[in-house]
């Protein structure tokens, strides 16, 4: 098993009159288990160059349903308007502008029901980069044809 | 305007052979604009005694849809500590109640949300997790 944590600091010291600093942390472990998550999609860097919906990854079947997952997601743009539509299955999720990120817990419902989308806000081009953290996906069938 | 920013940090020394360390920030701008927010919500902490959606009572309401203008930024934790302890986030908006995601004990999400979605939570277990939740962006 693999130790990883993954944590969060929150801090504005002007958005209140009080000054924000919310600091959290959590070891990444197999669901309902104090074992690590072992499994990883690796840090995934891509340029996209459509507008069109894309899956980051797929699932093929709910074979994998109540199993733990983390999905980290960052938009490396430089521009402020441009942005991209994050979409687990066909459910719009998050949008995030240039420089923003997210982190969520991901689970592996039915067939195409969880597969984690993008959709770029503009087709010159974006970085994009992702992350899943895992206890195990269904990688689809080969076609050698 | 705010300065406010949001760090995440990924560590791990052995869940490759090469160290994991990442960290990214971002801060946190009003639509389309180089202006930081202004409105939150605070931050709240409520327990959750539903143990169903849409049906039952006890539902905790993180976020009512069109309240923030897009995009507002969701800050989520479940507080419990012991493993199995659910909570599950579910669109309330959509047709079916969709669940978007479920926070096992100590987990967190930070997502920025479309916004047009009304988002509640429950837990199936029944163990009356507690919820901490903060949504920042700009009121409208």
């Amino acid at each position: 098993m693999a130790t990883t944590t993954a944590s969060l600091s929150l801090t504005s010291t002007d958005l209140f009159d009080d000054s924000l600093s919310i600091s959290t942390s959590n070891a990444l472990n197999k669901a309902g288990t104090t074992i690590g998550l072992d499994q990883t999609t690796g840090l995934n860097k891509i340029y996209l160059t459509a507008t069109t919906n894309v899956d980051v990854i797929t699932v093929p079947g709910a074979t994998k349903d109540g199993k733990k997952s983390h999905v980290y997601i960052s938009n490396l743009s430089m521009d402020e308007t441009e942005y991209m539509v994050v979409s687990v299955g066909d459910k719009v999720i998050g949008r995030l502008y240039a420089g923003d990120w997210m982190w969520m817990p991901w689970n592996q419902q039915a067939q195409h029901l969880s597969d984690i989308e993008i959709a770029p806000s503009v087709a010159t081009g974006m970085w994009v980069e992702y992350m899943i953290i895992h206890e195990g996906v269904v990688l689809t069938s080969s076609a050698d044809s | 305007m705010a300065t406010t920013t949001a760090t995440i940090t990924i560590n791990s020394t052995d869940l490759l052979t090469d160290e994991l360390s990442l960290s990214t920030v971002a801060t946190l701008t009003q639509t389309g604009t180089a202006t930081g927010i202004e409105h939150t919500t605070g931050l709240s902490r409520k327990k959750v005694t539903s143990t169903a959606k849409a049906t039952a009572s006890g539902q905790v309401t993180l976020y009512t849809a069109d309240d923030f203008a897009a995009i507002p930024y969701l800050y989520i934790k479940n507080t419990a500590t012991t493993a199995g302890h659910k909570i599950y986030v579910y669109d309330d908006t959509t047709s079916g109640d969709p669940i978007q995601f479920q926070l096992d004990a100590g987990d967190w999400g930070f997502i920025p949300m479309h916004g047009d979605k009304t988002y509640k939570a429950y837990s199936p277990g029944g163990n009356d997790p507690v919820v901490e939740w903060m949504v920042m962006g700009k009121d409208q």
